[in-house]
């Protein structure tokens, strides 16, 4: 019965969130994440592959004890989790970024300003914190591509090198929040399961070597 | 016209968040919702009722304007705002201190159980109706109280007998202790983070010290042993005193034998900021939310009116439902079938069975009787009645049945 189900997000980091898994101790078979998304390992572990936008829906309703995950889900998502360890990889910064010829005649404080984005939440807080007005499109796929034809004046969005940005001559005017890879764990498996925060041990010995358990 | 054509067929749906509950739905719940008032009253706990719609800022001025995020709303005839209560405790901290404490004896011990409202966002996968069973004890401000409010609450979890079930304890003035050492700013920041559970986040924002040191270690201070882990990073005298509060109450809780495991998670931030003391909350195996949760409040009553120091704690229904095993049958139910000229007769044996305490469906002979689960058959004839048992199990609870109606009946010679 004292089984573990462990969410893992598809995509951009799924492969660095299986290795530091590995190195906390659960090993993953090589078609993992790819067509099979319900992973029995050894020592009663699951793995559930979802998709990111999902995985907090999962840990939080207690489908899954505990998750991987990029910041910036958690703050779009605002969902009721335990946030105990950043992981480190995935680093990556959601920006709000404009055509780069209209950046600054754009970026104008009380200019109402139409933003695409998959992050409505993201963008509504920070738009309210800036007191800047704003109508938010909200896309599932590319959003650099909403500017360029009309669909916005600009997006807000997730960069890492800042090479899609640059491709589609696109600038940055300012950063809403700096992302990593984040361990989230349900409330209730917190306090009922025993191997939920030994998981959570060998997950920190794995991020940083020299630092001791969190027992004190 | 597609608008119109799925708003035409909305009548099939309910809003979301909310449920149809069928007849077996509703018979497990009032049988838990009936044993949990035979619990709060044998603890001398009353039942009150409050209003379902609250105005909008009595809610405002018991938790604050971010909690209206949480809220159902409507607006009256008159304009004015009002809310769907979200919760229990702030109606009755409203009636204590507006109804009950002026000129009444203290403290009050009072129960609920009522359908509450949030404004969860559709698809979150969140109830918006839902039913919370609670007990408060207002104008007590011991140790004695918090520790009755811990039990009573065990006590409560146990008419559902949920799998793995684990009260939490925490004190509110631990993290408050280390964040008063904090700068205003620092604390409000940390605070934040807390009430996300975003722990990760915290060495981020406050700068390298005891406090990082011990907020760092919060989430593991759990389990038998968490007191004494927690000792040396008490670096207030608010936390020393909430540990030592915590000890006392644990001490206290272990005489009532409870049958189900308590122990101390500092860790544990409820979401309601009104809480002062001891705080606590229950999980479950099988659910992967909160069964109940509460605390001492002691701030919140006075905040319309008259001061007193409270704690009480509000159980899901529903949670509970979900984490138990009530299986729940619903009366057994007879029919009855009589021919059109025997209908008196038939009234007169029906009143006898129903008096009997059974449940009687009554049709004439060869019309539908709409009974899924009927136990049995009772048929009045020219010269008295035949009662046949339904289903196979010869003996079982059909056979029983159809004895206990034959032995209602027999018993009396008017039948015949």
């Amino acid at each position: 019965m004292d089984g573990l189900t462990i969410a893992l997000p598809t995509g951009r980091l799924w492969d660095d969130a299986s290795e530091m898994l590995r190195r906390a101790g659960v090993a993953l078979g090589p078609a993992a994440g790819s067509r099979q998304l319900l992973i029995e390992c050894p020592g009663g572990v699951r793995v559930l592959a979802t998709k990111p936008t999902d995985l907090l829906v999962y840990v939080e309703q207690g489908a899954a004890d505990a998750g991987i995950v990029g910041r910036d889900m958690i703050l779009e998502q605002s969902r009721d989790v335990y946030e105990l360890l950043d992981l480190g990889f995935g680093a990556c910064r959601a920006v709000v970024a404009f055509p780069r010829d209209r950046a600054e005649a754009l970026w104008q404080p009380g200019r109402l300003l139409r933003m695409a984005t998959k992050y409505p939440r993201l963008t509504a807080r920070y738009f309210e914190e800036q007191e800047r007005p704003v109508e938010i499109v909200v896309l599932y796929g590319s959003v650099e591509l909403a500017p360029q034809v009309g669909l916005s004046d600009g997006i807000v969005d997730l960069v890492m090198s800042g090479g899609t940005l640059r491709a589609n001559r696109l600038q940055e005017v300012a950063e809403i929040a700096t992302s990593t890879a984040r361990l989230v764990v349900n409330r209730a498996s917190l306090s009922c399961s025993p191997r939920v925060m030994e998981f959570v041990d060998a997950l920190r010995a794995a991020v940083s070597p020299t630092v001791s358990t969190t027992r004190a | 016209m597609r608008g119109r054509r799925l708003r035409s067929g909305r009548w099939r749906q309910v809003p979301a968040g909310m449920r149809d509950q069928t007849r077996e739905d509703v018979a497990a719940r009032r049988r838990v919702e009936a044993r949990l008032h035979e619990v709060f009253a044998r603890w001398g706990y009353s039942e009150v009722a409050t209003p379902t719609l609250e105005y909008l800022d009595t809610f405002l001025r018991a938790a604050g304007p971010a909690f209206a995020d949480r809220l159902m709303k409507l607006v009256d005839t008159g304009g004015e705002m009002l809310a769907l209560r979200p919760e229990m405790t702030v109606p009755i901290a409203r009636l204590a201190a507006t109804r009950l404490l002026p000129g009444g004896a203290g403290p009050l011990r009072v129960s609920y159980i009522a359908t509450v409202f949030r404004g969860q966002e559709a698809g979150s996968g969140r109830l918006r109706e839902f039913t919370q069973a609670g007990a408060e004890l207002i104008g007590d401000g011991s140790a004695h109280a918090d520790i009755e409010m811990i039990a009573l609450a065990a006590e409560a979890l146990q008419t559902a007998r949920p799998h793995q079930a684990t009260i939490s304890l925490s004190h509110a003035g631990f993290l408050r202790g280390i964040l008063s050492t904090l700068s205003d700013d620092d604390a409000e920041m940390a605070q934040d983070l807390l009430y996300r559970r975003a722990f990760a986040e915290l060495e981020r924002v406050v700068p390298a010290g005891p406090a990082l040191d011990v907020l760092r270690l919060v989430p593991a201070l759990r389990g038998p042993d968490a007191l004494e882990r927690a000792a040396p990073l008490a670096v207030s005298a608010e936390s020393r005193a909430a540990l030592a509060a915590l000890r006392v109450a644990l001490d206290g809780v272990a005489a009532h034998d409870l049958g189900v495991r308590v122990e101390v998670d500092l860790g544990l931030i409820r979401d309601f900021d009104y809480y002062t003391g001891i705080v606590f909350e229950a999980h479950a195996g099988r659910v992967g939310q909160p069964l109940l949760g509460g605390g001492r409040y002691d701030g919140l009553v006075g905040r319309f009116g008259h001061a007193a120091p409270a704690t009480g704690f509000a159980l899901s229904v529903e949670r509970l439902l979900e984490a138990g095993a009530v299986v729940e049958a619903g009366r057994a139910t007879i029919v009855m079938r009589y021919p059109d000229d025997r209908y008196g007769r038939a009234v007169r044996v029906a009143r006898r069975l129903r008096d009997a305490g059974l449940g009687v469906v009554m049709v004439p002979v060869g019309a539908p009787h709409g009974v899924s689960d009927a136990a049995c058959t009772v048929t009045i004839g020219d010269d008295g009645f035949d009662v046949s048992a339904n289903g196979e199990r010869a003996g079982g609870e059909s056979g029983g049945l159809a004895d206990r109606v034959r032995s209602a009946l027999e018993a009396d010679e008017w039948t015949a």
